[in-house]
C-alpha cells in the first residue's frame, strides 16, 4: 500500500480544518477504499479518517424527517427499529450489504460518497426524495441524493466538502416500501440489479403516489420517473405492475460487464420492478390509513 | 512518512505501538505481535480469515489502519480460550469436526463468537448470515453451523 | 456391521484440531524465524510478450535490498514441472502468461523488497497472446513453445464406433463446456527456506509432494538431494493446486543466494494469476442408443486448456479420457482428447482431475438420451450402469466393488421420489435430478506409486507415526492414526502422527488420487505387523523365550503360560538399551497382470474406482433464471468408513465444491487481465447452501483396502454441477450445456453484445 499521512479527527470542526488541505480525502469506513488504495487505484495525500467522530453517527427523528449521519455503519442501519419501521425497504438493503465484517465497517456516508452504480443503499433512499447534508470549512449546503452522485464513482462533493447526514421525510397514510436485488450467490452477493419502491394508496386503494428506483442499469441509480407517473390513480394489481416493470425498462441504459449481460439486466430489471413494487402495494394495504 | 504511536489493548494486554499510517491490524497482530493465529487469506475484505473483534464488533483486520486502533479494543483467536480453558464455542468446533485445515478457522471463531455474544440463541439462519463473510472451501459450512448451533446450547462464546 | 472395531469406523477427534481451533497451529506464512528477508515477485504484466531486457540497476541500490535475482542466477534446472520440465522458475527471453514470476527480489524488509520490485524495469515486446484451446490448434495462432501447441494427445478406442452408431436408433450430440475454476483453497502459497550453516538449506511448505520439492530445488540449485531438507508445515488446503513446486524453488533459491532466511507468500492475486487451476475443456460428445435405450456407441473429443505450462495436463487427460463412459457399460468408443497451451492461466491437478469436466457431458447426454426413448433418468442408467466383471474400453475389468454402483442407484431412486414429493412453492418451478459418479484412484499403470511410511514405539508406550505423506486438511492423519491403533490394538489417543521432513520422514508419495487412506492404511497395516514381530523379538530377548512362542494382543505380551506383560514394560526396556522399536513398510499401488500397460490401449489407465450419487431439487425462478437448490442427497461409496466424522466432512465439502462448479465459479478474463478475487470468483458462502441435505455412505468392501476401505477425497464434487443441470432441464426443460449455471444462460440471455 502507499504512504499517505493519516488525520483522525474527534469532531466535525477537526474534520472541516483537515479536509481543507489539498490532496486529502476521506477514509469512512474503509471497505471500498483500502482495496483500492492496495491495488494502487487510488493515491491520497491524505487521508483522514472519519471514524472518530461520534457526533456523526446517529439515526435520529426529528418530527418531518429521519436524519442518518454520514458514519453510521450498514449493520447499525439494519438493526435499527426506526430505519425498519420509517423506510423498510433501507434496512433490507443496509442489511443485504456484503457480510457482517463489512456492514460493521462501512458506512451510509461512505457507500453514497463511493457513488457505485450498484450500491445497494442509494435505491431506498432516492425512492424517499433524501437529501444530503454537505458542510466544509466555510459552511453548508444541502442537495438531493440524485444530484449528488453524478457518474460511477463521481460525485459532486467538491474539495474540501463532506457528507455530514442523510436525510428523508418518512411516509405518511398508506405507505409500503421495499427493496429487492438479484446477486450471483446468496451470501455477499454484489448486486447486478437492484430495485427500490414506495408506493402509496388513497383512500380508496390507488395509487396516489409510487416511487421508484434502479441501481446497477446505468451510471448512476436511477429514479424512473416515467413509470412512477404512469402508476398514479391506478389500481394496484399485478398486471399494472408487470406493465410498469415493461415501462421502467424504457428508462434505463444496462451495460454488459463481468457480473452480466445488458440485456439479462434489461429483463430482470422489469421482473423487479413489478415485484418491488407489489411489494410495497402490500405492505401499503395492510397499513390503516 | 507519518508514523503513529497508538495504544490498544489486545487480548486483554496492553500495547503500545509506533506504527506507519498505511500498515493495517492485520500485519501489527501477525507481524508486530506475533499473533499469528488471525490468517491472511485475501487482503481484500472477501474471505473473513482475518476476522477479529475490534470493540466487540468482527470486522475484517485487513480493512483496517493501524492508526485507527489508538484506544480501541481488540480480541483475536489466541485471547479466546482463557487460562487454557478453551470456550464452548471451541470445543465443539473441535469436537464436532468443523475443522479441517483449520485455515478459516480463527476467523469463523471470531464471526461466531460476536454472533452468539449479540445473539445467545441465534437460529440456523442467523448463523449462516453471520458466517457469510467468512469462506471455507474444506467442510461445506455444515459442521461449522452445527457447532454454532451446539455451543449456543453449552454455553455460548464464553 | 458386526465387526468389532476399537478405532474403525468411530467418529474420532483429529488431534489437530485442538490448536487449530485455539490459533496456535503454525502455516508456513507463520513460522516464527529469526532474522528473516522477505521475497517477492515481480511477474509479467502481459500475457505473451518477448522480454528485451531487465534491468535491475536501480532495484540492487534500493536500502534494504539483499538479491535481485533473475533466471540467469540460477545455478542449475531453470526449468521444472512434475512431467514435462517446461516452465522456468523464472522467465527468460519470454513471458507466456499474466502473472509469470520474472524476477525474485530479497530484502531486509518487505517495504524494501516491494519498493526494489518497482524499481527493476523489464522492456517487453509484446506478443499476439491465444486463450482458447481451438484457436491454439489452427496452424496460424501463435506458437508457445519449440513443439507446438498440442502438449499431448491421446487416441483411444474399442470396437467400432461407426458400427455402433449404425445400431442406434438414437443419437445425441452436443458440445460442453467447462470453466476454469480455482482450487480456491483459503491459505495462499508460501515456502520459507534457511540455508544453514553447514552449507544445507531448509524449506518449509505447503505442498501436497514435499519430497518432489526436494527434487525440484536439487536440481535448481545444483546441491545433492541430501543437502536439501524440506519440511512440510501445516496445510490450510490444497484440493491438487498444491501439487507443483513453484514458490519452495524460489525461497530456496533465494536463501541460497544471500546464505540465509527467505520466506515468500503469494497474495490471493498471484494464487489466482500463478497457480494451477482446473482445466478449461471443450468436450464433443455423440452418444448412440437403441430405440429401448441400451448405449450402442460413444465418440468423444475434448480439447483441454492447460494454459502456458504443462503441469499435470498429460496426467489428467489421462483421466479425462477415462471417465467418458462414467459407470456405463458401452461397446464401441472412441475418444480423442487434445491437451493445449494456450496463454491462460496455468491448469494443472484439481480435486476431481479431468473426470468432473467428462462426467458433466456423461450425465448430461444421459438424461437428454433418456428423453429421447422415454425412460426417465433411473431407468436409463439401470439400463447402462457398469456391475462386476465389466471391461469398460480402456480393457480394465471393473471389480466386484461395483456393487456400490448398482446400490448407489437404488438409494439414488428413493431420493428421486423423496424429492418429487416436495411442494413447489408459488411462482417457482421445481425439478429433480440425479447423476452417477465413477472415479478413479490412484495414480495409473504406467505410473510408480510406492508410498512408505513408518511407526515407532516410543518407551512411554505411545506410536509415532512418520507419515511420508502430507495431510492437507483433509484428516489424512487422524485415519492413519485409526488404523494404526486398530492394527496394534491400542487406543487411539496413543498414536500420534508427525509433521513431514524429508530428514526423517520416508517417502509416502504425493497426497492426491482419492487414495490416502488406501495407501496409506495398507502401509500402516503392514508397518503394524512388522512392529509387533519386532516387540515380540525384544521382548524374547528380554525374557529369554524364543519369539515364536511369544503372542501380542492390544498392548500385552502374552507369554506361554498365559501370563500377560504391558508391552510398555519391554519398550522402555528396550530403551534403556537404545533399542527402538520402529518399523517401516512400502505399500505399491496394484496393479493386476491384465492391466499392465502392454495389453492396454492408454499409457496409464486406472484400476480402481469410487462410485457414487447425488440426487439434487432445484427452485427455479422462472423469471429472473436464477436457481436455487433445495435439496440434495450425496451417496457414496467408501468401502469401509475409517473415520466418520472425516468422511462425512469430505463428501460435505466436496459437495459444495460441486455446487459452486454448477452455479457460480468461473475465472474469466476481466478486461486485459482476469478475475483474480474473491469479489468476482464466486465460492459458495454459508448461505449457498441446500436447505436440505444429507450424506448418505454406502460400505461395499473393497477388498484390497485396509479394513475394506477405498477413497472418497475426489468424487463428492463430480456428479454435483451433472444433477444440478438435469435437475433444471426437469424443472423448465432448459438444457444447460456450459457451466457455470447462471440466470443469463437459463433465459437465453447471455449474449454479449
Amino acid at each position: 500500500m502507499q504512504e499517505f499521512d493519516y488525520l483522525r479527527p474527534r469532531n466535525v470542526a477537526e474534520l472541516k480544518e483537515n479536509l481543507s488541505q489539498p490532496g486529502a480525502r476521506i477514509l469512512a469506513g474503509g471497505t471500498d477504499i483500502i482495496p483500492q488504495l492496495r491495488r494502487g487505484k487510488s493515491a491520497p495525500k491524505i487521508l483522514v479518517d472519519t471514524s472518530g467522530i461520534r457526533s456523526l453517527r446517529f439515526i435520529e427523528d426529528q418530527g418531518d424527517r429521519v436524519v442518518i449521519g454520514a458514519m453510521t455503519t450498514h449493520q447499525e442501519i439494519a438493526e435499527s427499529q426506526l430505519v425498519s419501521d420509517l423506510n423498510p425497504a433501507l434496512r433490507i438493503a443496509a442489511e443485504s450489504v456484503g457480510s457482517t465484517q463489512t456492514r460493521c465497517r462501512g458506512t451510509l456516508g461512505g457507500n453514497i460518497a463511493n457513488a457505485s452504480p450498484a450500491a445497494d443503499t442509494l435505491p431506498p433512499l432516492l425512492v424517499y426524495e433524501a437529501s444530503v447534508l454537505i458542510q466544509n470549512l466555510s459552511g453548508e449546503r444541502e442537495v438531493p441524493l440524485e444530484s449528488l452522485v453524478i457518474g460511477p464513482g463521481q460525485t459532486a462533493l467538491e474539495e474540501g466538502e463532506f457528507i455530514h447526514s442523510i436525510s428523508f421525510r418518512p411516509l405518511t397514510g398508506r405507505w409500503g416500501s421495499h427493496f429487492i436485488k438479484v446477486g450471483k450467490r446468496k451470501g455477499m452477493a454484489i448486486s447486478v440489479v437492484n430495485a427500490a419502491a414506495t408506493v402509496v394508496l388513497d383512500k380508496k386503494g390507488s395509487v396516489s403516489k409510487a416511487r421508484v428506483a434502479l441501481g446497477a442499469v446505468g451510471p448512476v441509480v436511477i429514479r424512473c420517473r416515467e413509470t412512477e407517473s404512469s402508476l398514479c390513480g391506478k389500481v394496484p394489481d399485478r398486471k399494472v405492475f408487470e406493465k410498469a416493470g415493461e415501462q421502467a425498462r424504457e428508462e434505463v441504459r444496462p451495460i454488459t460487464d463481468i457480473r452480466s449481460t445488458e440485456e439479462y439486466r434489461l429483463h430482470a430489471a422489469g421482473v423487479i420492478v413489478a415485484r418491488v413494487l407489489e411489494a410495497a402495494a402490500e405492505q401499503a394495504r395492510g397499513r390503516m390509513g | 512518512m507519518a508514523h503513529h504511536m497508538i495504544s490498544l489493548l489486545v487480548n486483554g494486554q496492553k500495547e503500545k505501538l509506533l506504527v506507519p499510517s498505511n500498515l493495517t491490524l492485520l500485519h501489527v497482530l501477525r507481524d508486530m505481535l506475533g499473533l499469528t493465529g488471525t490468517k491472511n487469506g485475501c487482503e481484500a475484505g472477501e474471505c473473513g480469515a482475518c476476522t477479529v473483534l475490534l470493540d466487540g464488533e468482527p470486522v475484517n483486520s485487513c480493512m483496517v489502519l493501524a492508526p485507527e486502533l489508538d484506544g480501541r479494543e481488540v480480541i483475536t483467536v489466541e485471547g479466546l480460550a482463557k487460562d487454557g480453558q478453551l470456550t464452548p464455542l471451541q470445543e465443539a468446533f473441535a469436537e464436532l469436526s468443523a475443522v479441517q485445515c483449520g485455515y478459516c478457522t480463527p476467523g469463523m471463531l471470531m464471526s461466531a463468537t460476536a454472533l452468539l455474544r449479540r445473539k445467545p440463541h441465534p437460529t440456523q439462519q442467523d448463523v449462516q448470515e453471520a458466517l457469510v463473510g467468512n469462506l471455507c472451501r474444506c467442510t461445506g459450512y455444515q459442521r461449522i453451523i452445527d457447532a454454532v448451533m451446539v455451543a449456543s446450547r453449552t454455553g455460548g462464546a464464553e | 456391521m458386526t465387526e468389532n472395531y476399537q478405532s474403525i469406523g468411530k467418529g474420532v477427534i483429529r488431534k489437530d484440531a485442538w490448536e487449530k481451533a485455539v490459533g496456535k497451529a503454525l502455516y508456513t506464512a507463520d513460522l516464527p524465524v529469526e532474522n528473516l528477508s522477505y521475497g517477492v515477485i515481480l511477474r509479467s504484466p502481459h500475457h505473451h510478450a518477448r522480454i528485451l531486457e531487465i534491468d535491475t540497476s536501480a532495484a540492487v541500490r534500493v536500502p534494504g535490498v539483499q538479491a535481485v535475482i533473475t533466471a540467469e542466477d540460477i545455478p542449475g534446472e531453470k526449468v521444472f514441472g512434475p512431467l514435462i520440465q517446461d516452465q522456468p522458475s523464472l522467465a527468460w527471453e519470454v513471458v507466456r502468461h499474466l502473472g509469470e514470476p520474472v524476477v525474485l527480489v530479497i530484502a531486509r524488509s518487505l517495504k524494501a523488497a516491494e519498493q526494489a520490485r518497482e524499481s527493476v524495469k523489464i522492456r517487453y515486446q509484446e506478443l499476439e497472446p491465444v486463450f482458447d484451446p481451438l484457436e491454439a490448434v489452427q496452424a496460424d495462432a501463435p506458437q508457445l513453445h519449440p513443439d507446438g501447441n498440442v502438449v499431448s494427445e491421446i487416441h483411444v478406442g474399442d470396437g467400432d464406433p461407426e458400427i455402433g452408431f449404425q445400431e442406434a436408433d438414437v443419437i445425441v450430440e452436443k458440445t460442453f463446456s467447462l470453466p476454469r475454476i480455482s482450487p480456491g483453497y483459503m491459505e495462499p502459497e508460501a515456502s520459507l527456506a534457511v540455508w544453514e550453516d553447514d552449507g544445507t538449506v531448509t524449506v518449509w511448505v505447503s505442498s501436497q509432494h514435499p519430497f518432489t520439492d526436494q527434487a525440484a530445488i536439487s536440481a535448481a540449485l545444483n546441491m545433492p538431494v541430501d543437502r536439501v531438507r524440506v519440511k512440510g508445515a501445516v496445510i490450510g488446503g490444497a484440493f491438487g493446486g498444491k501439487e507443483d513446486s513453484s514458490l519452495a524453488i524460489l525461497a530456496a533459491l533465494g536463501a541460497w543466494k544471500i546464505q540465509g532466511t527467505v520466506r515468500l507468500v503469494n497474495s490471493r492475486r498471484e494464487s489466482f494469476l500463478a497457480h494451477p487451476k482446473r482445466h478449461p475443456a471443450h468436450i464433443h460428445y455423440k452418444l448412440g442408443a437403441r430405440k429401448d435405450g441400451t448405449i450402442t456407441a460413444v465418440q468423444a473429443e475434448a480439447y483441454m486448456d492447460t494454459g502456458a505450462y504443462a503441469s499435470y495436463g498429460p496426467a489428467v487427460a489421462m483421466i479425462l479420457t477415462e471417465t467418458m463412459t462414467g459407470s456405463y457399460r458401452v461397446p464401441h468408443v472412441r475418444v480423442d482428447t487434445f491437451v493445449v497451451y494456450t496463454n491462460s492461466p496455468l491448469s494443472g491437478a484439481m480435486r476431481g482431475f479431468g473426470s468432473p469436466q467428462t462426467h458433466f457431458a456423461v450425465e448430461s447426454a444421459l438424461d437428454m438420451l433418456a428423453e429421447k426413448v422415454e425412460l426417465d433418468p433411473i431407468q436409463i442408467r439401470e439400463k447402462n450402469i457398469l456391475h462386476p466383471g465389466d471391461q469398460i474400453f480402456t480393457k480394465v475389468t471393473i471389480n466386484d466393488s461395483a456393487l456400490a454402483l448398482t446400490k448407489c442407484l437404488q438409494k439414488g431412486r428413493e431420493l428421486v421420489e423423496e424429492f418429487r414429493a416436495v411442494p413447489t412453492p408459488e411462482g417457482k418451478l421445481s425439478g429433480v435430478g440425479i447423476a452417477l459418479a465413477a472415479q478413479s484412484m490412484g495414480l495409473g499403470a504406467n505410473v510408480p506409486d510406492d508410498s512408505s511410511h513408518k511407526l515407532e514405539w516410543a518407551p512411554d508406550g505411545s506410536v509415532l507415526i512418520y507419515l511420508g505423506s502430507p495431510d492437507l486438511g483433509q484428516g489424512l492423519a487422524a485415519a492413519a492414526e485409526q488404523i494404526t491403533a486398530e492394527s496394534l490394538g491400542i487406543p487411539f489417543d496413543q498414536v500420534r502422527s508427525l509433521p513431514l521432513d524429508t530428514l526423517v520422514t520416508p517417502n509416502g508419495n504425493v497426497t492426491c488420487a482419492s487414495r490416502m487412506t488406501y495407501l496409506v492404511g495398507n502401509a500402516l497395516v503392514d508397518a503394524s505387523q512388522k512392529l509387533i514381530q519386532a516387540l515380540l523379538k525384544g521382548a524374547g530377548r528380554l525374557l529369554d523365550i524364543p519369539a515364536d512362542q511369544l503372542n501380542y494382543q492390544n498392548g500385552m505380551v502374552l507369554k506361554p503360560d498365559g501370563s500377560e506383560i504391558p508391552a510398555v514394560e519391554f519398550i522402555s526396556r528396550l530403551a534403556e538399551d537404545s533399542i527402538t522399536l520402529e518399523a517401516e513398510s512400502t505399500f505399491s499401488f496394484p496393479y493386476p497382470e491384465e492391466t499392465t500397460p502392454q495389453h492396454l490401449p492408454i499409457g496409464m489407465p486406472h484400476v480402481l474406482y469410487c462410485f457414487g450419487a447425488q440426487v439434487v431439487r432445484v427452485e427455479v425462478d422462472p423469471d429472473l433464471g436464477t436457481v436455487e437448490v433445495t435439496h440434495l442427497a450425496a451417496i457414496h461409496d467408501v468401502g469401509k468408513v475409517i473415520n466418520r466424522l472425516g468422511v462425512e466432512g469430505q463428501i460435505e465439502g466436496g459437495v459444495a465444491t460441486g455446487l459452486g462448479y454448477a452455479l457460480s465459479e468461473t475465472m474469466l478474463r476481466k478486461g486485459e487481465s482476469w478475475v483474480d478475487s474473491f469479489t468476482e470468483y464466486l465460492l459458495p458462502t454459508a448461505l449457498d447452501l441446500p436447505e436440505n441435505y444429507q450424506t448418505i455412505i454406502l460400505e461395499v468392501p473393497e477388498t484390497s483396502g485396509p479394513y475394506g476401505a477405498k477413497g472418497v477425497g475426489e468424487i463428492p464434487l463430480v456428479p454435483t454441477a451433472p444433477a444440478v443441470a438435469n435437475a433444471l432441464y426437469d424443472a423448465i426443460q432448459v438444457r444447460i450445456c456450459d457451466l457455470p449455471i447462471t440466470p443469463e444462460k437459463v433465459l437465453g440471455l447471455n449474449k454479449v453484445s
